[in-house]
């Protein structure tokens, strides 16, 4: 019992971090239908940014903002600059596909040749664990299980209480109705990209957080989890994003705690598997969305 | 018409065979004083790219060395880098075309553990000799004439790690070895030996590189009470695994493998656990050399080339793969000037014999002094940074083995020896 107990726990703390980045991830998939590959590699930008910031004495919970912030510009630059670029010259949704790992892959390896290959440390809380009756997870895991609730929610509020966040819906469900109606889609895909970027960003600072380390391929690695959940959670849905990154988080580290950490991938990886088995279309859209990209 | 057609195609194959005999790999003896090609074939790319810094250490010194000595047989040498991925897939198709578009290629500085089984017979048949780091025993009986291998085995550093905690008293030992090629290829000497010294094994655990989190392994490996952990993975997942034992309290006394001995993995783990890795990292390394010319000359090297070098550049002075890639280069450079030919099909041979030691033979350090020993009609032995090299009947040549602790700037500081002889007296079973 003890053993299933801390695999939830650490589910939990898993999915935390696959939330953020799955939020961020879903926003923007479900708005523009960039499948967008290169996600992984902004996380990673974001998680430099928090470091270096923390090597010039930034607190490294504010590297939470900064890696926020640097995300949103570096996202508004590539949506904004390059995919609206390819958009124009005729790039469809597939075509996108692969400008955004190509991009993807420029980064990283531009990360790679910057940072040398090296790993840089990132340790923020060094404390005595919390021993919560069978579980036993660090303080800066519970902080992190926090984190992902407080975005969640402050997530969930922008999107139902306020003017942006009906329009966000209001895009995501129905771009040709949306714009008919006056909405400026313009600006709410400007504001889309720099949500998600901020998120994903934060995202990175957050898998830095709990590994303790920051490498040119740090999000790379992390993105078939983020976009799994996305699927699995439906494009553009939020609270769907963090229902899958839960499933996906407890099943990783139940399968690992009982089936040995080797399978814990391929369980992750499973789940992939199944949401494409069971939603085909889930990639290129579903219950008639459109799919065309919205730029 | 007939005619014409005839002759323009045998003029069109003629050129092409001339093009094709031009463009070749060369193996053969190099002409005129185009440059000789030492290739790093090792992981430049993923979770194993730390054996390119490795490499990079050892053969940048080297290459300036030999070349400021006035090269081979009049050659200067240069280095190519040939990125394996530590994946057989992807090291194939890069080897055969570094092999295609490379003249006068005289050495791999490899390759890889992962990538050696697709590797070597492919080197060994185009007659390219190799200084193998590849630690799997399956090479400990090694037949083919172009393989080398101044390293010990896996299973003998495995012994060794064995020997180190019965040594230090422990009895239950936890195993936590990556899942890559390399880390695994380590681990089945490390239970052998465990076994055959009556050490328990309580836990022993796989970790997949990259993952986010270990804490479903750092729970197991804690639950199991170990005294000691026996380990070997990539920094990264080493870096997060150490980190969460310490934080959830499960730290205790750690032996690596010598391949945990290198400036990624010591800074990524030491970063997380502080000021206590000093007392509780120790790892089994190749023993390094006393002091001789051979480790000054290559000091001197690393020193002269520090630009070049990975970052720091501080850590190759006393990196043991590094040390190992310099003294392979040595030792195939002598050879060619022993045999007078940049042939590897020629000079191959010459290998032992400037290495082995032998009745009569003149002891030299360094390149320099085995150039002009040779020069002056003497047979060498050449006595390497890593020390005596004795290459056996299967072309392996390795010694004693030293527990190491880190000062902190990847420095070894000796706790203790463990020899060859030592190793070889325990009755491991079951590892090939």
């Amino acid at each position: 019992m003890g053993t299933l107990l801390s695999a939830i726990a650490f589910g939990l703390i898993l999915a935390s971090v696959i939330a953020i980045a799955g939020m961020g991830f879903t926003l923007q998939f479900g708005l523009t239908n960039v499948l967008n590959l290169s996600f992984g590699a902004v996380m990673t930008v974001g998680g430099f940014a928090a470091y270096l910031a923390r090597d010039h004495g930034v607190s490294a919970w504010y590297g939470l903002a900064i890696g926020g912030a640097v995300g949103a510009v570096v996202t508004l630059a590539i949506g904004r600059g390059l995919f609206r670029l390819y958009a124009r010259r005729g790039a469809q949704l597939l075509e996108m596909i692969m400008v955004t790992l190509g991009l993807g892959l420029v980064i990283n390896y531009a990360i790679q040749a910057i940072s040398r290959n090296n790993i840089y440390q990132f340790n923020v809380l060094q404390s005595a664990p919390l021993h919560l009756g069978a579980v036993t997870i660090t303080p800066t895991q519970a902080i992190l299980i926090g984190i992902a609730v407080v975005v969640f929610v402050g997530l969930e509020a922008v999107l139902r209480l306020t003017k942006i966040g009906t329009a966000l819906r209001a895009m995501a469900a129905e771009p040709s109705l949306a714009r008919s109606c006056g909405i400026r889609t313009g600006r709410v895909v400007i504001i889309t990209w720099l949500l998600s970027g901020f998120l994903c960003g934060m995202a990175g600072v957050v898998y830095i957080i709990n590994s303790q380390s920051v490498g040119y391929a740090t999000g790379e690695l992390f993105l078939p989890l983020v976009i799994a959940a996305a699927l699995l959670g439906g494009a553009g849905s939020p609270a769907g994003a963090v229902a899958a990154a839960i499933v996906m988080g407890v099943v990783t580290e139940v399968v690992s705690a009982y089936g040995g950490p080797q399978f814990s991938t391929a369980a992750g990886f499973g789940i992939l598997v199944l949401v494409l088995i069971c939603r085909p279309r889930a990639v290129l859209g579903d219950r008639g969305r459109e799919t065309r990209l919205t730029l | 018409m007939r005619w014409s057609i005839t002759k323009s195609g045998a003029a069109v194959i003629a050129v092409g065979l001339a093009a094709a005999a031009c463009g070749s790999s060369g193996t053969g003896a190099a002409t005129g004083h185009a440059p000789l090609v030492l290739a790093g074939v090792v992981a430049f790319t993923g979770s194993s790219d730390f054996e390119a810094q490795n490499n990079e250490g050892g053969l940048y010194p080297a290459i300036y060395a030999i070349n400021k000595a006035g090269g081979v047989l009049g050659h200067k040498l240069v280095y190519k880098a040939v990125d394996t991925k530590a994946d057989p897939a992807d090291a194939l198709p890069a080897m055969q075309q570094a092999m295609a578009t490379t003249s006068n290629l005289v050495l791999v500085a490899g390759p890889d553990t992962a990538s050696a089984p697709a590797l070597v017979p492919v080197l060994n048949s185009a007659k390219i000799p190799m200084t193998a780091v590849a630690g799997e025993s399956v090479y400990n009986t090694n037949t083919l004439p172009y393989f080398w291998r101044l390293f010990p085995p896996d299973s003998a550093n495995g012994t060794a790690m064995a020997l180190w905690a019965q040594r230090k008293g422990y009895t239950r030992v936890a195993a936590v070895f990556g899942t890559d090629s390399g880390s695994q290829g380590d681990l089945p000497g490390v239970l052998a030996s465990l076994k055959a010294l009556n050490i328990k094994v309580v836990a022993n655990v796989s970790l997949t590189p990259d993952q986010p989190t270990y804490s479903s392994s750092v729970r197991q490996v804690m639950a199991s009470h170990p005294q000691v952990i026996m380990t070997e993975s990539d920094a990264t997942t080493a870096g997060t695994f150490f980190g969460e034992l310490k934080q959830l309290g499960g730290l205790v006394p750690i032996i690596g493998t010598e391949a945990t001995f290198t400036a990624p993995w010591l800074k990524a783990v030491g970063g997380v656990l502080g000021s206590s890795f000093g007392s509780d990292y120790s790892a089994l390394i190749t023993a390094p050399s006393q002091p001789t010319a051979a480790t000054t000359a290559y000091q001197q090297a690393v020193k002269a080339v520090k630009s070049t070098e990975p970052t720091p550049w501080q850590s190759y002075l006393s990196n043991p793969f590094s040390i190992t890639y310099w003294d392979g280069v040595m030792v195939v450079a002598l050879a060619m000037n022993a045999a007078h030919s940049t042939d590897p099909a020629v000079f191959n041979k010459f290998i032992p014999q400037v290495a082995n030691p032998g009745p009569g033979k003149t002891v030299v350090y360094t390149y320099a002094q085995g150039v002009a020993a040779l020069k002056a009609g003497k047979q060498i032995q050449y006595i390497g940074a890593t020390g005596l090299i004795d290459f056996n009947q299967y072309h392996n040549s390795f010694g004693d083995q030293e527990a190491v602790a880190s000062n902190g700037s990847a420095q070894p500081k000796e706790l203790g020896a463990v020899t060859a002889k030592q190793i070889e007296a325990v009755p491991v079973k079951g590892v090939a």
